[in-house]
């Protein structure tokens, strides 16, 4: 007698069995080798090599998804033009080659990270890796670059812990996240000048637990450091990230009397934080949450509750470079969205500069790539002081902006001077 | 900080709480009746949070009554995923590694069902009620949306110990916690009274997601740091009990709010007081779900047994 099954049917015994084991065993077989066929037809390494192949490693789910999208999008926007320019001249083959992408998204998971970029480099043989949202992610990766002899250029992780190991093939377009602290520092010291802030106020520091936040602590307190009479540093704490709570840390910001309130915050807990900001009725003088402050989600989610913060960030829309302004309207028309955020923009220089220095290099060798990268400048640069360009430690380094959110969903560069679309407004109004 | 400030983050901690046990009380319902750890209770909460985005968005229908539409849609939705997926999981006293990987699993479809639907964007839901606060003085501040949350929390409780003690469906669940072998013997039918269990844990899970909408942005992978603090609490209360959900998440909402803020005195040289900084604030949940399971694990409400039972 057969077993009978839970959808009412019986289980076949004895030769049946056999046989159907048989054919069951046989098809598996086929299909494993059909599989491993396919595979072997379709890798990148046996690829028919009229392409370059450069591996991108993004979170475009997880908590990271936005930021790691829009870096995407970056990357692709740029291979698309340069595709549609013919590709890119190698001296070595003779002719122009296309750029063949192989996106992994890693799912926000900084173990995932390293092992789709080990995975980029080894298995698929990409000529270059780019990747490494944000600075957790893109610290998990980089130790993959120098194992593997491939160049890495991270596109969205800053903190200076990832240049100073000595790594030889790991390169950043992102400016070290020490200047947000440094350039907020100078911008609150100008408005101090200018006479909108009285010297001496006290300042309250809340950073998530992470290099970036320590950075940033760190270039505010050297620029502060180097100023005397300025700030006066009262609270400094550090807070986990993407925690659900932050009521006993702002109750000590509250309890400080701190007239300036600076945060370090990813996306989500900039919006989590705010909110619980708001809600427990704090004002103080000036705001800011590092580079976060006009992205499109959080307006979305807090409204006017946004107004007045000012973010240090890597780039803005309102930079007024001509190829900063057709880079807003090229990925417009490539995404059908507008570009909201800076996250794209040094994503786009990366996958430009790298196309720079594979044609320097004149092949596909992996250190000759690696040994233009080091020489390589990118002089129509999206980024601010449109120059782009790596530091001896493989990081590049270029000046921030402020920018600051007014009402209705406007967004001014406030600092530099020579690059402000708006003036600055210190102390903000009372809510 | 003075007497006020603590006084104001006891009642922070008191609406955390409410949060807590908001988002706890489903997954001890399925738990205590089927044995079932259930993983996927973070996607539930992405849903309900989506769930109320869409009818805030398309229907204008406020957050607080999607929430309250949540539990019938809700209710329906799980009782099909029991038919669909849940009845076939072997029977067992203890949550089996079948289970797990089944709720695992079915936990990453709703995530990437979710990125097909809504995309990977940050949502909020934005009323005027989200910024507002009761202010009480200077010091004490008390979010007008944490307290509807908290209200919807204690409604639950009552709901479900209502439910549990007076209707027959109740005591088939109580019985089926109790020994489902004895309840099958005397009539119960357990296929019939866990999938509606897995309905009414489900219904809870999308109602707490709905809530939780209105007080964090969320996106597809909303509900992941909750899973692991609604596994404390139900360890903490006993694992299937309602009013232990209730104790489990205050003593957790407090304990998590005052031990940033409370200073640990220590000898060197002299008493100093330290402060736990409040990137450490996660050390608290793990801590306290080891020491729960290692001095009681049969639950916090396990020592006021054994106290009734000694006297």
């Amino acid at each position: 007698m057969g077993r009978r099954l839970p959808w009412g049917g019986k289980m076949k015994t004895n030769s049946n069995r056999i046989d159907k084991y048989f054919h069951r065993s046989t098809l598996l077989a086929l299909l494993l080798l059909g599989m491993a066929a396919f595979s072997f037809a379709s890798s990148p390494a046996w690829a028919a090599d009229d392409t370059i192949t450069i591996g991108v490693v993004l979170p475009t789910t997880g908590s990271e998804s936005k930021p790691g999208q829009y870096q995407k999008e970056g990357i692709e926007l740029a291979i698309k033009q340069i595709n549609d320019a013919g590709g890119i001249m190698v001296k070595s083959k003779g002719k122009k080659l296309k750029i063949n992408e192989i996106f992994y998204d890693d799912g926000t998971d900084s173990k995932k990270s390293a092992s789709l970029a080990e995975r980029a480099m080894s298995s698929d043989n990409a000529v270059a890796v780019l990747g490494g949202y944000s600075t957790a992610l893109g610290t998990a990766e980089s130790v993959m670059a120098d194992r593997y002899k491939t160049p890495w250029i991270t596109t969205g992780a800053g903190a200076t812990a990832i240049f100073g190991k000595g790594y030889q093939y790991a390169f950043g377009t992102l400016s070290p996240v020490a200047l947000i602290g440094s350039t907020s520092a100078e911008f609150l010291g100008a408005m101090v000048d200018q006479g909108k802030l009285k010297k001496g106020l006290k300042v309250a520091m809340v950073v998530e637990n992470t290099d970036h936040g320590t950075d940033y602590v760190n270039g505010f307190n050297e620029w502060n450091g180097k100023h005397s009479g300025y700030f006066q540093v009262v609270m400094n704490e550090k807070f986990e990230l993407g925690a659900t709570d932050f009521s006993s840390v702002l109750q000590k910001v509250k309890s400080s009397h701190a007239d300036i309130f600076l945060s370090d915050a990813h996306l989500p807990d900039y919006i989590t934080m705010h909110r619980q900001y708001l809600q427990n009725g704090l004002h103080h003088q000036m705001i800011s949450y590092g580079a976060r402050g006009p992205e499109a989600a959080a307006r979305q989610a807090l409204g006017a509750g946004t107004d007045y913060i000012f973010a240090g960030i890597w780039w803005s829309g309102k930079l007024p470079y001509p190829q900063a302004k057709k880079f807003a309207a090229d990925y417009k028309a490539f995404t059908g969205h507008d570009v909201d955020s800076w996250y794209a923009a040094p994503a786009y220089d990366a996958m430009r500069i790298l196309a720079k220095a594979i044609e320097a290099a004149g092949s596909l060798e992996k250190t000759a790539i690696r040994d233009a990268l080091k020489k390589a400048e990118l002089t129509d640069s999206v980024l601010p002081g449109q120059k782009l360009k790596f530091a001896a430690n493989g990081q590049a380094e270029y000046p921030f902006v402020i920018t600051q959110n007014k009402p209705d969903n406007k967004v001014d560069i406030v600092y530099p001077k020579d690059a402000a679309t708006g003036e600055a407004v210190a102390p903000i109004p009372n809510r | 900080m003075n007497a006020l400030e603590y006084l104001d983050l006891l009642l922070k901690a008191l609406l955390l709480a409410g949060v807590y046990a908001a988002m706890a009380v489903g997954m001890t319902v399925v738990y205590g009746v089927m044995k079932i750890v259930n993983l996927a209770h973070a996607g539930f909460l992405m849903l309900g949070a989506y769930f109320a985005l869409e009818m805030f968005q398309r229907f204008h229908i406020d957050p607080i009554l999607g929430a309250v539409m949540a539990l019938p849609v809700f209710f329906l939705f799980g009782m099909a995923v029991h038919w669909l997926l849940v009845r076939w999981l072997p029977k067992s006293d203890t949550p089996t590694l079948a289970s797990l990987l089944l709720m695992f699993g079915f936990w990453l479809v709703l995530q990437n069902m979710g990125y097909l639907f809504w995309g990977n964007e940050d949502q909020s839901i934005l009323t005027p009620l989200t910024l507002s606060s009761v202010h009480l003085g200077d010091v004490i501040s008390v979010p007008k949306v944490n307290l509807v949350v908290f209200a919807a929390a204690v409604f639950c409780m009552i709901v479900l110990q209502v439910l549990f003690h007076r209707s027959w469906f109740g005591r088939s669940m109580r019985a089926l916690i109790q020994n489902p072998y004895a309840a099958q013997i005397v009539g119960v039918d357990d296929q019939r009274t866990s999938r509606l269990t897995f309905g009414l844990g489900t219904a809870f899970a999308g109602f707490a997601g709905a809530l939780l909408g209105m007080l964090y942005s969320f996106s597809p992978d909303f509900g992941r740091p909750f899973l692991l603090r609604s596994f404390v609490i139900i360890v903490l209360g006993g694992l299937d009990s309602i009013s232990g959900v209730a104790l489990g998440a205050v003593v957790l909402a407090v304990l998590e709010t005052f031990s940033t803020s409370i200073p640990f005195p220590w000898y060197h040289h002299g008493w100093n007081f330290f402060y736990l900084p409040p990137s450490y604030q996660p050390v608290v949940p793990f801590a306290l779900l080891v020491l729960v399971l290692v001095i009681l694990p049969k639950g916090l409400s396990s020592l006021f047994t054994r106290k009734w039972k000694a006297a």
